[in-house]
């Protein structure tokens, strides 16, 4: 629907154009393209190059129609329509001037249909069905050329499969803006290579195998591993981020073989997945999921069965329950929970009178913020300002929507503190008051405030000049959770209220023997938590921890009691995405066998506990009712980022994210290994060089606890400040939180050894 | 030798002086033109002198320079002038020429443009191998700056003209106006989808006029000799005079500057000498290598835009390259097409496929391995791709392989017919 006419300037819809295809009247927007104006009859006029999010580039002359009054065959995808213009998409010179263009298109292409990953749904196959002559005139050998380049960690490209429509290069100049791809060489020798010869990398490659119309480029997780019509699809909302975008899970003998984005998806995706959602789905299928609770003894894990881990579970609350009350039983986790189990969790325990709660495991403070501002708000918002780590790596696909506002809309884009916004598109990077109130400047239009939810030190003096816009000034405020369904856990209840205890405070209690049981729900704080020492603390004085998750993760490590659970590919339900939105969660395989999900697993608890719970129809009701209420006044307690200068020359620490990060669903996923970030050390030019530091060295940083991470990379960035170095959190092989809550840290040069 | 047909105006002092120095020009009436345009006219006056001179663009199109002009918007705030040196069609060599005997005249004619359009930046892209072409212009740029007719406060008018040259990296592609353009723009030399066009969307966005070296040349003589001197040349709609260059089998090949309306025969045989002695007239591409041949019963056809059009051809570039009963007609169109298939951006489909799928056929004819449907199927290759394509590189595949093939068939089909193989090699 809105989706047929997204050539058109907003401005001039109510001017409309009458034209006729094929006979048929067509009333349509003044400014719309023909091809576009063919879909409101339901008219398919073939196209390769043209895609609607990326305009026309009338590269590949397939969608040749006639109009009367004009010579020669016109393309559709750039001719806009015009009152009085009769078309005609079928007839014998269309359909000659169609058969040309396929027989110039298969002189060449290779006969791999048998073996492409993209038969059977290839816009070549299908065209060339439709209008191709059968036989090929040409008689001299085709044009060979490499048949599998390696672009990157991602993406192969098979050459001779190319039909040069430049989709792919175009993807990564109009909505990534990265442009590391291009066309190289000329004429029949035209070829698709990155920039610079450089492995092909962003945090969107895959979405060029999806606009590629053909098998060209294929997805290393995918390659060779399918036929389309041996898959089985579901739809469903991807739940590595809080932006939940709309998904297909292509699935066969149980097996999830690729997930792709929904075109018709515009208002959350805007038919993009980032890699992380698209190809991070190998950890359901790994052979290190758990099947059977476990259960340490003398510190050794012992299988048992459900019954026994769920009695035994029951029992341990009892007993704290009835030893020393609600106080000393805590429960963490939430925010990677469906909402249905996220509300269960926290039913369950506030009918026990549990009010240690808490879904935040990170440095977040406030998720839940009373703005339902949505992805198209942002989209036409004027000014743009991000406030802490990078949307980028917290929302992926939202960043797509702030380069589309800077470099379509004309948006601008302002980053303030510690953090630049790094969105390749043009940004102000400010780090004082007076600096974000000049970029801000009197004019600032529609403002869109884009955070983290990290307090921190000095946060409200920066940040003064929002305070100080002009009158009426609509703002739209978007708070980016850590965990995908934060913003779901949070309104529906994971969050401590009155005397109840978060998640660090749980911890401290937990260390001085305050707690009898603390249940971790699908969350891995020991990698997260900020201070690890501290969850460690927590975790080895408590007398029973329960964790919930796919895999023996860092903090699983430090339970007594593992439970297995399902992967949101497993279960269905709904989450809440960053903007408030209920979306539905489908499951599309069947979880192994012996694995319940978390929400069946509190039914059985709270059942041995004598707890009732909504049923499943309330369930909706009420978490629809919960994540629609904003959240009272000072509910959610802040702990806040230090960021006071670190003694003695050393360096303060930022926290840096990266979406290839993480101990969980990532680190158990080997098909993608190669797309675990790095660790980094991001310094100033100037720290470089009073250390003597270059880019690309290896270093290890040794924090103030005694703590050292090892070969870190150096990456010179003049957009950190002096005196600070930014480390890479939630990696799980140089944990950032081993050095403790505002370490202070010194960066050592590993010496090169021959 | 009749030389009563030429009609030196740009290529006047050619040879006899050394125009490249300022005041060699100066001495001739140079820049006058410019500084009355400047000082005396406003851009309106000027652009209406060269309306009422019907000058049409001598860079291949045809197009009505005035009308081109006039497609700019009224209300832009930045205009670019565009100066076309990429010269590069086969058999043309008169911007060449002009630009290394007579820079300043290039000069003044594109600073005239560009003050008629509004413009205070224009450019002029030199096609890669004209190293000494460049260095010439380099000079002349340098001198005239010097004198103060370009960059700030020209002719002490106040008024801003600035002047920037690039060299291009040798691609005919590069010729094209907006493959022009994104080159010049520091892109791949790959012409733009059109609309928008360049009048309304060119360099860097901004409404630009591109226009060939000729065709910006005449401007100081139109100035001077008032738009009637022109028009009232030759036939009405494509009046004027014409760099014409000449070569193939003719005994004096070179560039003619005669009034359109001279027909192709006093062409070849007045101004170039006619053809070798004991030798037969076998053809004629009257327009560059993207025209069709011409043969024996068009060499009466007055030489301007419209009748060559008439005639199955194009008047192009201007470059006429003659055929005797030497030539063979399939290494001809097979030059020719590898030329074209080699040359193409690779963009578009049926140029970039279609081209190379004729070349390897007649590759493979020349080779001796040709078999009797390659005839049709050449034919019905090149004719389907026409029309179809993002620029007209690709539509210049057809026009001189099929004028010769239908006229020369039998030359075709000895070669399908002959055994053994003779070698791929150049054309005639
Ligand atoms: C493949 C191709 C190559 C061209 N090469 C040239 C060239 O070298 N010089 C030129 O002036 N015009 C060339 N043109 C024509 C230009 O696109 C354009 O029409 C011309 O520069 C306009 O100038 P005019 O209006 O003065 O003729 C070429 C066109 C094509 C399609
Ligand atoms: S690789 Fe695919 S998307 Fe890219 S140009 Fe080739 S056919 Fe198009
Ligand atoms: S942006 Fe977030 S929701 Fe969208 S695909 Fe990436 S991880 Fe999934
Ligand atoms: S016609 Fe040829 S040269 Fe022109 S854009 Fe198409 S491929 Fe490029
Ligand atoms: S879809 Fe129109 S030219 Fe490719």
């Amino acid at each position: 629907m809105s989706a047929a006419v997204p050539q058109t300037d907003p401005a001039s819809h109510a001017e409309l154009v009458t034209l006729s295809i094929d006979g048929v009247e067509v009333r349509v927007p003044k400014g719309t393209l023909l091809v576009e104006a063919a879909k409101t009859i339901h008219t398919d006029i073939p196209v390769y190059c043209y895609h609607e999010k990326l305009g026309p580039a009338g590269l590949c002359r397939i969608c040749l129609v006639e109009i009367d009054g004009m010579p020669k065959l016109q393309i559709a995808c750039n001719t806009v329509v015009a009152d009085g213009m009769k078309v005609h998409t079928r007839n014998p010179r269309v359909d000659d001037g169609r058969r040309a263009i396929l027989e110039f298109f298969l002189l060449n292409h290779p006969l791999d249909c048998p073996i492409c990953d993209k038969g059977g749904e290839c816009d070549l196959q299908d065209y060339a069905m439709a209008w191709g002559s059968g036989s090929s005139r040409m008689i001299d050998p085709k044009t060979s050329k490499p048949k599998a380049v390696d672009l990157g960690p991602t993406i192969v490209l098979d050459e001779e499969r190319c039909i040069v429509c430049q989709r792919c290069v175009r993807f990564d100049q109009i909505i990534t803006r990265e442009e590391s791809l291009r066309t190289e060489d000329r004429a029949v020798q035209t070829i698709i290579a990155t920039a610079t010869g450089k492995p092909y990398v962003s945090d969107f490659t895959g979405n060029v195998t999806e606009l590629c119309p053909v098998g060209a480029l294929t997805s290393k997780t995918y390659r060779f591993r399918s036929r389309p019509w041996d898959n089985h699809r579901t739809t469903t909302s991807c739940t590595q981020c809080s932006v939940g975008c709309r998904m297909h899970v292509d699935e066969r003998g149980n097996t999830v073989l690729r997930t792709m984005s929904v075109p018709e998806d515009d208002a959350l995706s805007d038919s993009w997945l980032c890699d992380r959602g698209r190809y991070n789905v190998g950890f359901v299928n790994d052979e290190r999921r758990l099947t059977m609770p476990l259960l340490k003894q003398d510190g050794a894990w012992v299988q048992i069965d459900w019954a026994d881990a769920l009695d035994l579970w029951a029992e341990k609350i009892k007993a704290a329950l009835a030893a020393g009350g609600p106080e000393r039983i805590g429960a963490i986790g939430g925010g990677r929970l469906l909402n249905e189990e996220a509300l269960l969790a926290a039913h369950l325990h506030r009918a026990l009178g549990v009010e240690n709660l808490d879904h935040r495991i990170g440095t977040q403070t406030l998720v839940h913020h009373g703005s339902f501002a949505n992805h198209v708000d942002l989209e036409n918002a004027n000014t743009i300002i991000t406030l802490g780590r990078p949307p980028s790596q917290l929302a992926p696909v939202l960043d797509l929507r702030i380069r589309k506002a800077v470099s379509r809309n004309g948006a601008r884009l302002i980053s303030a503190g510690d953090y630049a916004a790094d969105s390749f598109v043009p940004e102000t990077h400010v780090t004082t008051p007076a600096g974000l109130k000049d970029a801000i400047g009197a004019n600032p239009g529609r403002v869109a405030m884009i955070w983290d939810g990290v307090f921190f030190e000095g946060g409200p003096e920066l940040t003064a000049a929002m305070h100080d816009l002009p009158a009426a000034t609509r703002v739209d405020r978007y708070v980016l959770p850590e965990t995908p369904n934060g913003r779901g856990a949070e309104a529906l209840g994971m969050i401590p209220r009155g005397a109840g205890l978060g998640t660090g405070a749980m911890f401290a209690a937990a260390r001085d023997g305050k707690l009898d049981v603390l249940s971790i729900l699908g969350a891995n704080p020991v990698l997260r938590y900020p201070d690890r020492a501290l969850a460690e603390d927590g975790l080895r004085a408590t007398p029973f921890v329960v964790v919930t998750d796919l895999f023996l993760t860092e903090t699983a490590e430090f339970a007594n009691l593992v439970l297995p659970v399902c992967s949101a590919f497993e279960k269905s339900g709904t989450t809440t995405d960053l903007a408030g939105d209920v979306l539905p969660v489908v499951g599309s395989v069947r979880p192994p066998d012996g694995v319940l999900a978390d929400g069946d697993l509190l039914v059985e608890l709270a059942e041995r506990l004598g707890v009732t719970l909504p049923m499943p129809d309330e369930l909706e009701a009420k978490v629809r009712e919960l994540v629609k209420t904003p959240p009272a006044d000072g509910a959610v307690p802040a702990y806040v980022r230090a960021t006071a200068a670190a003694p003695g020359g050393a360096l303060r620490v930022i926290a840096d994210a990266a979406i290839f990060t993480g101990g969980g669903t990532l680190a158990f996923d080997t098909a993608i290994r190669e797309l675990h970030a790095r660790p980094h050390a991001r310094i100033n030019p100037a720290t470089a060089r009073a250390l003597a530091l270059a880019d690309g060295d290896p270093v290890n940083v040794a924090g103030d606890n005694g703590t050292t991470l090892y070969d870190l990379v150096v990456r010179v960035d003049e957009r950190v400040a002096e005196g600070a170095v930014a480390l890479l959190d939630g990696v799980v092989r140089a944990p950032l939180n081993a050095l403790g809550r505002a370490p202070a840290v010194r960066l050592e040069k590993v010496p090169v050894t021959a | 030798m009749s030389t009563t047909l030429i009609t030196p105006v740009l290529t006047k002092g050619i040879g006899e002086l050394n125009l490249r120095e300022i005041a060699v020009y100066r001495e001739q009436g140079g820049y006058e033109q410019l500084r009355r345009a400047v000082v005396e006219l406003s851009p309106k006056d000027v652009a209406d002198i060269c309306n009422g001179s019907n000058l049409r663009g001598r860079g291949g199109a045809g197009f009505p320079t005035g009308r081109k002009w006039s497609f700019l918007p009224k209300d832009a705030k930045t205009r670019y002038m565009v100066c076309n040196c990429d010269e590069a069609e086969p058999g043309t060599f008169k911007d060449h020429m002009l630009l290394e005997e007579t820079p300043h005249q290039i000069i003044e004619g594109i600073l005239i443009g560009a003050y008629a359009i509004g413009c205070d930046h224009a450019y002029i892209y030199i096609r890669g191998e004209f190293k000494r072409g460049y260095e010439i212009m380099r000079d002349a740029v340098q001198q005239a700056r010097d004198a103060g007719f370009l960059g700030e406060n020209i002719f002490g008018s106040g008024k801003k003209l600035e002047f920037t040259i690039h060299r291009g990296a040798g691609a005919y592609i590069c010729g094209e106006e907006t493959g022009l353009l994104n080159s010049l723009e520091g892109k791949r030399g790959e012409p733009r989808l059109k609309p928008p066009f360049p009048a309304i969307k060119g360099l860097y966005g901004e409404p630009t006029v591109v226009n060939n070296v000729e065709t910006l040349a005449y401007l100081p003589y139109i100035m001077r000799n008032g738009p009637e001197w022109f028009a009232k040349v030759g036939p009405e709609r494509s009046p004027g005079y014409k760099v014409v260059s000449i070569s193939g089998h003719v005994v004096k090949p070179g560039n003619y500057e005669v009034p359109l309306g001279t027909t192709i025969r006093q062409l070849i045989y007045d101004c170039a000498g006619g053809l070798r002695p004991g030798r037969t007239f076998m053809g004629v591409q009257p327009g560059g290598g993207s025209s069709a041949c011409l043969f024996e019963e068009h060499l009466d056809v007055s030489y301007d835009f419209d009748s060559v059009t008439k005639a199955g051809s194009m008047l192009g570039s201007g470059a006429m390259v003659v055929f005797d009963d030497t030539t063979d007609f399939v290494k001809a169109a097979y030059t020719l097409i590898r030329f074209f298939s080699h040359e193409s951006c690779g963009q578009c489909t049926p140029c970039r496929e279609g081209g190379h799928w004729i070349q390897k056929t007649l590759e493979r004819i020349l080779a001796g391995g040709g078999v009797d449907s390659d005839v049709d199927v050449i034919k019905s290759a090149a004719h389907q791709l026409t029309g179809l394509n993002l620029c007209a590189l690709g539509d210049s595949i057809e026009p001189f392989l099929a004028s010769v093939i239908t006229r020369y068939e039998d030359q075709f089909r000895a070669y399908i017919k002959r055994t053994p193989a003779p070698a791929v090699g150049a054309a005639s």
